[in-house]
């Protein structure tokens, strides 16, 4: 029997679909014209005039300082919170407790900037680097704390007990076995946070205040009156680290399996 | 194990470090220069002047950007405070001041106001500078290719040419679209008479069956590829088109057309309201008005700014209006409840085949 082309022309489409934008944004960073729409000959000219743009840098300190709190300190809370929602799943107590940490995935997030910005201005908190910070591990977490509970679902516990059989209390089980076995649940739940807070548009919109413009706020606001092309090339560095940063994480779950197997 | 313990000890020492680099600038404001926070449009002033006024005052200047009138309204609303200089559209300006989100100015502390123009004033909405200080001004008006188009005429029949028919496109903007009707016709375009509106109306209709859309940011594009050879555009957009595609040309119809401009204003509950007064008096500052113009493209309503502009732009008819024109021209005042019967008006424009 012949073996149809179908599946190969669609998924050829979908990669298309998927991938064409992008690789026309990523030629389009290194046109020399301004519009985009008729090809002007190479050109490094807006990575070149992307150094001299100290706002655009200030904003990516500024994301950069924040996705790498946020992660951690989401990644640790995170956790904490997946271990009590797996031991004690079974209590009242844990079933709303994974109710409220799940609420966010699904919550709109025009909601949660808004309920938040109302929040800091009741509570009297400045708006700030703090206030984005705060908004970021609050999301995070559910992200974070969904991740490594996937991972603790087949996870066997036995090897724990077996730990504390042979003599090792509860800081060596934990560091030792406990750890370095929930690695790729941990380091993947900290990726997705961090991508999370790196290109959150909503949610921090509402929570930055004065001096904390973040990145994608400042390009979102670039697309009005300042240079397309100069978010051309800003995106293309920024699809560089992530793809790094995917094909990081793909190498680490891929090690994973190979040693499960 | 020992390689392991240092990496986890290294990990928790990166996190401490990065707490400390969050929370250390926030801990050492008091003791630092006062910072004048500037809420407003991004690129919409020259980086070289705020180091200047930053030297010359001796605080900082923290620039943030806001991409739509709405979105920073709405922030503002809620409650977020910090900011000591807001640069909302006139129109913005008016509800803001009903809802007195904004101060009124001490034109003692404001001497450089004197600078401004005043042919300009007598047509913004907040003639006596109240409450807000215009700061750039932006003309709409029709951009074509000049090879293209044969009789060009600086009219809005212009849009009635059937030989254009599908290369014309014309802003999606209820009040732009309608001004520019209203204004073909001779009329007021704030006016609220429904029979004027209705009669615009009409012209609009015959438009439309010539336009490719209505359209915002695409025109632009457009117009430099030459997919449009005729487009209702924003000054500052077509002096930016010009410089990939020297073909395109900007007129002003000479049925007069609207002009709109972005407003320097202190919103209540500013903290650095003495270096917020500096600052839009520096602005005003005819040296610093052209250096600003010339960087933007939009034009500062600096009168004694005028001669210190290069002579590309001093003659450029986007940016200074001829006086007969002017005459005619006018800014989109807000309707108040007389909205409502321009978006019944719209959308049935809109909606018609």
């Amino acid at each position: 029997m012949k073996r149809s082309r179908l599946p190969f022309v669609v998924t050829v489409a979908v990669l298309l679909f998927f991938y064409l934008p992008i690789i026309i944004l990523v030629a389009n960073s290194f046109n020399a014209s301004r519009f985009g729409t008729r090809w002007q000959g190479f050109s490094l000219n807006w990575y070149a005039r992307l150094a001299h743009e100290p706002e655009i840098w200030r904003a990516a300190r500024n994301s950069l300082i924040i996705a790498l709190t946020a992660t951690a300190i989401s990644l640790l809370l995170g956790t904490l919170a997946a271990l009590a929602l797996h031991r004690f799943a079974q209590t009242r107590l844990q079933r709303l407790h994974f109710t409220i940490v799940y609420a966010p995935l699904v919550m709109p997030e025009i909601l949660m900037g808004i309920s938040l910005l109302m929040f800091f201005v009741l509570a009297g908190v400045g708006l700030g680097l703090v206030t984005i910070f705060l908004a970021h591990v609050t999301f995070c977490i559910s992200f974070v704390a969904m991740v490594v509970l996937s991972r603790l679902q087949d996870f066997d516990f036995s090897v724990v007990e077996a730990a504390q059989d042979l003599g090792a209390g509860w800081w060596q089980t934990t560091r030792r076995v406990l750890l370095p076995l929930l690695l790729p649940g941990l380091v993947a739940g900290a990726l997705i946070a961090f991508t999370l807070s790196i290109d959150d548009f909503v949610i921090t919109f509402f929570v930055t205040g004065p001096g904390s413009t973040t990145l994608p706020i400042r390009i979102y606001s670039m697309i009005k009156h300042g240079s397309p092309p100069l978010i051309n090339a800003l995106s293309t560095i920024l699809l560089a680290i992530t793809f790094t940063a995917v094909v990081l994480s793909q190498r680490l779950s891929r090690s994973k399996n190979k040693a499960r197997a | 194990m020992g390689k392991k313990r240092s990496r986890l000890g290294l990990l928790g020492w990166a996190v401490f470090l990065l707490f400390v680099a969050v929370t250390l600038p926030l801990t050492s404001c008091g003791q630092s220069k006062p910072v004048l926070n500037v809420y407003t449009w991004s690129d919409y002033i020259k980086p070289g002047l705020l180091s200047r006024f930053e030297k010359e005052n001796g605080c900082l200047v923290e620039i943030d950007t806001f991409e739509s009138n709405e979105a920073m309204y709405a922030k503002l609303k809620a409650g977020a405070t910090g900011y000591d200089v807001l640069t909302p559209s006139s129109y913005m300006v008016s509800l803001m001041h009903a809802q007195k989100m904004i101060q009124s100015l001490d034109h003692r502390l404001l001497p450089n106001l004197s600078h401004v123009d005043a042919e300009i004033l007598k047509l913004t909405i907040d003639k006596t500078m109240d409450h807000s200080v215009p700061y750039m001004l932006t003309t709409t008006g029709l951009a074509y290719l000049k090879s293209k188009v044969q009789n060009f005429k600086p009219s809005w029949s212009m849009l009635s040419r059937e030989d254009l028919k599908g290369r014309m496109t014309m802003l999606n903007d209820m009040r732009e679209v309608i001004g520019a009707g209203l204004k073909f016709l001779g009329y007021s375009l704030n006016t609220t008479d429904e029979k004027k509106l209705r009669e615009a109306k009409a012209v609009i209709l015959g438009w439309k069956k010539n336009l490719a859309k209505f359209e915002n940011e695409q025109y632009k594009t457009g117009l430099a590829s030459g997919e449009f050879l005729l487009v209702h555009g924003y000054s500052g957009d077509i002096l930016q088109v010009q410089k990939e595609n020297a073909d395109v040309t900007f007129a002003v119809p000479e049925e007069g057309t609207s002009i709109s401009s972005d407003d320097l204003v202190i919103p209540v509950g500013a903290k650095e309201v003495k270096l917020a007064y500096s600052f839009i008096n520096f602005l005003h500052e005819p040296a610093v008005a052209a250096e600003n113009t010339e960087f933007i493209k939009y034009l500062c309503p600096n009168q004694d700014c005028y001669p210190l502009l290069s002579p590309d732009l001093r003659n450029n008819p986007a940016l200074f209006l001829k006086p007969e024109i002017r005459a005619k021209s006018e800014f989109i005042g807000d309707l108040g409840d007389q909205n409502a019967l321009y978006i019944k008006i719209w959308d049935e424009i809109k909606a018609a085949k």
